[in-house]
């Protein structure tokens, strides 16, 4: 019996926690709600989440009441949603009205009152996703690109404006990790451009109400683009095409024109040409013949072609004794009738003096009647218009024969660059030195006229020095009764000095004792005056660069012509008309002594070493062109 | 920025009417109205960022939002009611609602800056762009109701008695607080109605709608 008891008591013991714990029933745990969602703005549907059940089955309702009347009702559909969901359709569901929304939940043992909550519908409107999302790709003129429509969620009322909705897509490639995203507004298509090409894209879209909740992204797209020339090589392959054809073109006109192509690129190599060289002549191995024909008779020029060349000259004729000009053959004899120089400031002009010009020969030299007179044969040629000065009494330096003596006026020879600079323009204008060396006698030509060829003989290389002081010797063998011998010396200068430059030469040569600077610009001695028997040349360089420059600037020709001599003692001057400031010859007489002192003392005292011996010879107001005496002195009186 | 924008675009049309220039047409000018009042409950909803700092007793105390002062005004409750309203009263519902809380907002922006809340600063500005908005949104609405006839022009008068918002600390937020949700949901009907009268007008371009 008792221990019947302790048994069923330890039993039931042990039993009955296990029968308690399975039939312990609690009242359900508080639920709760988790989220009311409307779509559309004219329906919701509210979500909660169970508590514990207790033990029991448990049902849970939902009861809300509107905010303005106390009536509790009972959620309508607890199905549509799903479990635990509770769905207001459209007559349940008013809006801009507060709804006061309680789950209970209830099983055998009790219920359980979730906290409420108050929702409005206005405040939860999230839609559904777009629809019908379609992607394709396009083509246009900047290549492909993407466009992506949908349609708005088929609940949400769009059209009536009940709802008014945004959207947004993205957009990445497959195997991209992010995305692209891009507010679309309220439209339904957007384009998206750069694409790659053969790449596959996926696109997502979603949308939003004005004031609400984003939708989720609707089901990705994908949309495949298929590959395609970039434009870029296209257009690189136009640009290869294109530069090809020019090519071609350029090939084709370059073939046309490929004699003058060649001439332009590749031109022909001059080959020496010597006139009347026979070279069938030369093949067939004469070479005596070829080199007869060679002969040219016209060389050297006569005179008498020079006659058109040559305007007037002054003609100075040397006696034999002295060879005042140098016959162009023997240079040397300028460089010897340099040393023997007289005395005499030869205004650089060579003044044309005849004796007092022309440079005593040295021994060498014979008395080259003939040959100095080969050179007013020339000049006269040349100049055309000799003009002869007779002096009664020959000069010692000039010909010995007073009645022989010619002065030849040379045609302005010498340049006037008394500085020392070759002077090319001048030596153009005046022309005069370069071409006729005459010893000791300066040519006057006419610009124009004057030859630039140095076929002029040199026989006479008159060694006209400028005394100006640049040339450091100065010669001037001054002799009262020989002539002056002016040395004038030519500058160096290219070609045209043809005569004087080879005096120049010669004297570089030969006289470098002379010290005669090479490039020397033919200088002109400025007749100063007139001895009896001599043209005292005066140094250009004694007056100074100035005026000398001025009359060489202005005045092409500081020489004036000797028209002839009077009585022996006057020489009559002639201005050329070349001159610039004076257009009209004029004669000017000179007289000898002091009537003829026309010279400005200034003058004097810049003469050189050799002050001028004879009488100056006076000059009109006019002045002659070149070649002439050289009044320069007597420019700056004018 | 945009908000000014419209603004300014709001006053333009103003001007553009006021010399009788009909270059801005109905459909623009609806669009604009609900470009504003798209605006109203954004600025609306910013209090309700403060929640954190409202006492949690609040909610048992808060008054209903049936005691708004607006709630007197009729409004359609559903979507079916309110595609059969017409579009006059339409016009005139937005225009008394818009009305009715001018003088709240004033109280409001009074209040604002000593409002025992930490960004009661923030809180003043926003009130006072609020006003702002209220002001350009009822303008423009003036001038459409002139485009659309006497009919509609009719307002109804709401007023408001609330003195203050309390005399303690807690009532006073709790008040404020009443008082910006009530505005909340008035701009969003404000929105709305525009919006459904602005899809009715422009029949010529219905995807804007």
């Amino acid at each position: 019996m008792m221990w019947r008891d302790v048994g069923v008591t330890l039993i039931l013991s042990l039993i009955l926690p296990v029968v308690a714990q399975g039939a312990r029933h609690t009242p359900p745990g508080k639920p709760k709600l988790t989220s009311c969602r409307s779509p559309d703005k004219e329906t919701f549907t509210c979500w909660w989440e169970a508590g514990s059940d207790g033990g029991r089955p448990t049902t849970y309702s939902l009861f809300y009441h509107k905010e303005n009347s106390e009536t509790v009702y009972e959620c309508p559909d607890y199905h549509t949603a799903g479990a635990n969901s509770c769905f207001f359709n459209k007559n349940e569901t008013s809006i801009w009205v507060n709804y006061n929304i309680t789950v209970v939940a209830t099983n055998a043992l009790g219920n359980n009152f979730s906290d409420p909550v108050d929702v409005d519908v206005v405040y939860i409107v999230q839609p559904h996703t777009p629809e019908n999302v379609t992607v394709g790709v396009l083509e246009d003129e900047d290549g492909p690109f993407l466009r992506v429509s949908w349609e708005p969620p088929r609940k949400a009322d769009t059209r009536s404006g009940w709802i008014t909705l945004i959207y947004e897509l993205r957009v990445k490639l497959e195997e991209a990790e992010e995305w692209e995203e891009h507010r679309a507004g309220q439209q339904k298509m957007f384009n998206n451009f750069s694409l790659h090409s053969g790449g596959v894209y996926m696109v997502q879209v979603r949308c939003k109400p004005d004031h609400g909740f984003w939708s989720e992204w609707s089901t990705a797209s994908y949309v495949k683009v298929p590959d395609y020339i970039p434009r870029e090589r296209s257009m690189w392959i136009l640009i290869a095409v294109f530069s090809a054809f020019i090519f071609l073109i350029l090939t084709w006109i370059i073939t046309l024109n490929r004699s003058s192509v060649k001439h332009c690129l590749l031109p022909p190599v001059p080959g020496p040409k010597i006139k009347g060289f026979d070279q069938q002549l030369l093949k067939k191995g004469k070479p005596e013949e070829v080199f007869n024909s060679l002969v040219v008779q016209s060389f050297p020029p006569r005179s008498t072609d020079y006659e058109d060349l040559l305007v007037e000259y002054l003609e100075v004729y040397v006696n034999e004794k002295q060879e005042l000009m140098p016959e162009g053959k023997d240079l040397r004899d300028v460089g010897c009738l340099e040393s023997k120089s007289q005395s005499d400031n030869d205004s650089g002009r060579g003044s044309c003096d005849s004796h007092t010009l022309l440079m005593e020969k040295c021994g060498g030299v014979e008395s080259k009647d003939e040959s100095s007179y080969e050179e007013p044969e020339l000049l006269q040629g040349q100049a055309g218009s000799w003009e002869r000065l007779e002096r009664g009494d020959s000069q010692v330096v000039d010909t010995p024969d007073s009645s022989d003596a010619r002065v030849k006026t040379w045609p302005l020879v010498f340049s006037p660059s008394i500085h020392g600079s070759s002077d090319n323009h001048h030596y153009g204008t005046l022309e005069m030195p370069k071409q006729h060396s005459t010893s000791e006698i300066t040519y006057s030509v006419p610009d124009h006229l004057f030859p630039t060829s140095t076929s002029f003989p040199h026989h006479h290389h008159p060694e006209y020095r400028d005394s100006l002081g640049e040339y450091s010797e100065y010669r001037h063998s001054r002799s009262p009764s020989t002539g002056v011998l002016y040395h004038w010396e030519a500058q160096h200068h290219p070609q045209a000095h043809s005569n004087f430059n080879i005096r120049n030469l010669e004297r570089q040569k030969e006289a470098t004792g002379f010290g005669l600077p090479p490039s020397r610009s033919m200088e002109y001695v400025e007749v100063q005056k007139v001895n009896q028997n001599q043209l005292v040349l005066k140094p250009l360089s004694s007056h100074g660069r100035g005026p000398s420059q001025v009359q060489f600037g202005r005045a092409v020709v500081d020489y004036s012509k000797v028209n002839g001599v009077n009585n022996d003692n006057v020489l009559l001057l002639q201005r050329q008309r070349e001159m610039a400031e004076a257009g009209q010859y004029c004669d000017y007489r000179e007289k000898e002594g002091a009537e003829a002192e026309r010279y400005p003392t200034q003058q004097q005292g810049k003469t050189t070493k050799d002050g001028p011996v004879a009488t100056q010879l006076q000059e009109s107001t006019c002045l002659t062109t070149s070649g002439y005496v050289d009044t320069v002195p007597t420019m700056p009186t004018f | 920025m945009a908000r000014r924008s419209q603004g300014t675009k709001l006053h333009l049309a103003v001007l553009c009417l006021v010399v009788s220039c009909h270059a801005i047409g109905l459909s623009d000018l609806m669009e604009r109205a609900s470009q504003r009042s798209d605006q109203l409950p954004v600025l609306g909803m910013f209090s309700f960022s403060l929640d954190s700092h409202f006492p949690p007793m609040g909610r048992v105390m808060m008054p209903r939002p049936s005691m708004c002062h607006t709630s007197s005004l009729q409004t359609p409750k559903d979507k079916e009611q309110a595609l059969r309203v017409s579009e006059n009263e339409l016009i005139s519902l937005a225009r008394s609602l818009l009305l009715a809380w001018n003088d709240p907002l004033l109280l409001l922006s009074s209040e604002a800056p000593t409002l025992p809340h930490p960004s009661n600063g923030d809180i003043s500005s926003k009130i006072r762009e609020l006003q702002d908005y209220s002001k350009s949104l009822g303008d423009g609405l003036d001038i459409l109701v002139n485009k659309m006839g006497p009919s509609s022009q009719y307002i109804s008068s709401i007023p408001f008695k609330g003195g203050d918002l309390g005399n303690d600390k807690t009532s006073r937020l709790i008040n404020f607080h009443f008082l910006m949700s009530c505005f909340r949901r008035d701009s969003h009907k404000i929105d709305s109605f525009l919006k459904v009268l602005r899809c009715r007008a422009t029949k010529m371009r219905p995807e804007t709608c």
